[in-house]
């Protein structure tokens, strides 16, 4: 334990990192999802090709390897671009964090696009009907009536996709983000106590995805609330 | 003739705060056949799942061919081999075939060949009617059939009692009939039965006794005419009235 | 900033002799973790405390950190400890293809395990009473009733659980396999052409995905041939 003492700060701003990349890859994994979603209900064939294809490459690639395209392909063609107007130029290097942001929320997105898509059907059709029955807009059926359900019949799925984007984080030190992994590293060439330095890592993720799962069990509890019996 | 294959007494039996039996007697002789009625909830069904044990009886003795029921494993599964059991969603094994549904048992249980086994169950299928159905999935019978090929799949095990759990309630009207012909075969064959069930026809016709319940209590119990004739309990007339009237 | 085509072409034989090591880790981790998931299962079914509290925690710090922290953990922490260096299992922890396949195998070994207890759950009670009625004993209902159904009902998952171990394997890359994902970071290096060959190496990586679920596909509609109404 002493081994630590030095390196606590060092974890902490890691562990920063990590809720920052965490943060920014799940609500893009939400929008890339819900786009995703849309695209396969709707009635336009090109759009559900293409989702189709969305769903079947992000879920079929390494993690890694779709984060390794993106950060250094993102680089060659910035590069590229730079040297076309300026022969030159240096090679450009596009910041890490975003890229393993991106691409996580991009493989994550494939995921929550079929969760949001079987939360919509999952909705008991009586349900609309009765709602368009009383005369509702197509836009107030959506909002008042089948958000609410879906989101319930969503939740627990969403939890194990926002599980996944945080365990997917470690994976961008490879791409030189300094988080935790970075300074599990660095503590170890130093104090030479490798052990000590990635079990803190595991420690400190262990309990994130504790937290997270304790959120979504509460937010279960509240979603389905009204379905508990009246006593 | 009266030697008794089930003996209950003082049984009680509690969910929580719920009691589901309170001081259960009962005496079912060899060769008798009781149908026990009761409002949903009266522990009717939590009384012949405590006979094989699928309940745990908190207090009071049960003796089922003369085997006194405890906490034995070895013991209990000896006598669920003795008494069989239907239940009211049939509750057929889903994966294997018809054949398979009443051979599964006697081969693993009772270690009969699979020769043997296979002439039994194409015997009893025989009996029960659907003999054509052997190699078809339970998925692919009707609700009749399936209920049937479950009180084959009991028989396959000669049991020297049967215990029907609601065997019809599950079923389309139509397939009640077809399922309440092969039980009152098998009265007339001298099993002993304990059938739970509202089908009061079928009490009447074949019934040495029926037994009413209530709140977790056996309020009357007496033969067909004098139970359907002169009831004595308001709480077993008020029943007859609300199930007769249609 | 052209696709070259003819780097594709020279890049694919060198990346394909990744894909045998790559299938290596992937039969011998999913072999070792489906025993490993099978035991855990016993126990966190036997009904004993003391043997569900320790399944229960492998199972929650396996599945609640993210494997490339267990990689590291194992191949760069364990050699911290003289007792590992002098114990009769080092000439497997020394190697890092013995650390990958351990890594694999022990994470395959949580969520496998929490697949076949979902499937267990998902047999219907009224069946196993049947099976109780019939005076099986407690072994024989497992092996014939439950077992039969419960794989059946657990299939769908396994089938994706395998299809990420799939992808889990490129993190062996990290660990200096050279593997699919390692040959293709290695060739990136030599010629910085990120995308034809990353991309190449996902394309076989997408064609053998598709190989595992058609694989799965027909087990399922093995499995299921008695839940169909007619043939």
């Amino acid at each position: 334990m002493a081994d630590l003492t030095g390196w606590l700060d060092d974890y902490f701003f890691g562990t920063l990192v990590v809720l920052q990349v965490f943060f920014v890859a799940l609500g893009l994994s939400v929008v890339f999802g819900l786009i995703g979603a849309a695209a396969r209900l709707s009635q336009s064939r090109i759009a559900n090709g293409i989702a189709k294809v969305y769903i079947v490459v992000f879920r079929g690639t390494p993690e890694l390897l779709i984060l390794l395209i993106f950060y250094y392909g993102i680089a060659v063609t910035l590069t590229n671009v730079a040297r076309y107007f300026e022969p030159t130029a240096g090679f450009v290097n596009f910041p890490p964090f975003w890229a393993g942001a991106t691409a996580i929320g991009l493989i994550v997105g494939a995921y929550m696009t079929e969760t949001f898509r079987g939360a919509f059907q999952g909705v008991d059709p009586g349900q609309v009907e009765a709602a368009q029955a009383l005369g509702m807009s197509r836009f107030q059926v959506f909002v008042y009536v089948r958000m609410p359900q879906m989101w319930r019949l969503a939740l627990p799925n969403f939890g194990n996709h926002s599980l996944s984007v945080m365990k997917d984080t470690a994976l961008i030190s490879i791409i030189g983000v300094q988080e935790i992994m970075f300074v599990a590293e660095m503590a170890t060439t130093v104090t030479r106590k490798p052990f000590t330095m990635y079990i803190t890592v595991a420690l400190i993720y262990l309990l994130i995805t504790t937290f997270i799962t304790i959120s979504i069990a509460y937010l279960e509890k509240y979603a389905n609330r009204h379905l508990r019996g009246s006593r | 003739m009266s030697e008794p294959v089930i003996m209950m007494k003082n049984v009680s039996k509690r969910f929580g705060s719920f009691t589901a039996l309170s001081n259960i007697n009962l005496t079912v002789n060899r060769g008798e056949r009781l149908v026990v009625c009761g409002p949903s909830g009266s522990g009717k069904s939590t009384m012949i799942r405590c006979i094989n044990r699928l309940e745990e009886h908190d207090a009071g003795t049960i003796i089922v061919n003369g085997h006194e029921l405890t906490g034995n494993d070895r013991r209990i599964d000896a006598v669920r081999r003795e008494v069989g059991m239907v239940f009211q969603s049939f509750n057929l094994f889903p994966h294997l075939t018809v054949l398979k549904n009443l051979m599964l048992a006697p081969r693993l249980v009772r270690g009969t060949d699979k020769a043997s086994a296979e002439a039994a169950a194409m015997a009893l299928l025989e009996r029960v009617r659907i003999p054509e159905q052997a190699h078809k999935y339970p998925a692919q019978l009707s609700g009749g059939q399936q209920q049937r090929v479950a009180i084959a799949r009991a028989l396959c095990m000669n049991p020297k009692v049967m215990l029907f759990d609601e065997p019809t309630s599950a079923l389309d009207p139509e397939m009640i009939s077809e399922v309440l012909d092969v039980m009152v075969d098998l009265a007339r064959e001298g099993m002993t039965m304990i059938c739970v069930t509202h089908e009061m026809g079928f009490a009447r016709s074949v019934a040495d006794k029926i037994m009413f319940m209530d709140s977790g209590e056996i309020v009357e119990s007496a033969p067909p005419d004098e139970f359907f004739g002169a009831p004595k309990s308001e709480r077993t007339k008020m029943f007859l009235k609300q199930i007769l009237a249609h | 900033m052209s696709f070259n085509f003819d780097l594709v072409w020279s890049s694919l034989p060198l990346i394909i002799q990744g894909l045998g090591m790559t299938l290596k880790l992937l039969f011998l981790s999913s072999l070792i973790g489906l025993f490993l998931a099978l035991f855990i299962l016993l126990l966190r079914i036997s009904g004993r405390w003391y043997l569900m509290w320790p399944a229960m925690a492998y199972i929650y710090v396996f599945r609640g950190t993210p494997l490339l922290v267990q990689i590291f953990v194992i191949y760069h922490g364990l050699p911290q400890f003289d007792f590992i260096r002098e114990s009769i299992f080092w000439p497997v922890l020394r190697e890092p293809f013995g650390c990958a396949v351990l890594a694999l195998s022990l994470n395959a070994g949580a969520y496998v395990s929490e697949i076949m207890r979902g499937g267990i759950i998902g047999v219907d009670k009224g069946v196993k009473e049947a099976a109780m009625a019939l005076g099986l004993p407690r072994w024989q209902q497992f092996i014939y009733v439950t077992s039969p159904i419960a794989i059946r009902l657990a299939l769908p998952a396994y089938s994706n659980e395998v299809v990420s171990m799939l992808k889990a394997t490129a993190l062996a890359s990290t660990i200096t396999m050279m593997e699919m994902t390692g040959v293709a970071r290695t060739l990136v290096a030599r010629t910085f052409a990120p995308y034809e060959i990353f991309i190449s190496a996902a394309l076989i990586y997408l064609a053998l995905t598709y190989a595992l679920q058609q694989v799965f596909a027909w087990i399922e509609s093995h499995a299921s041939r008695y839940v169909k109404k007619e043939r």
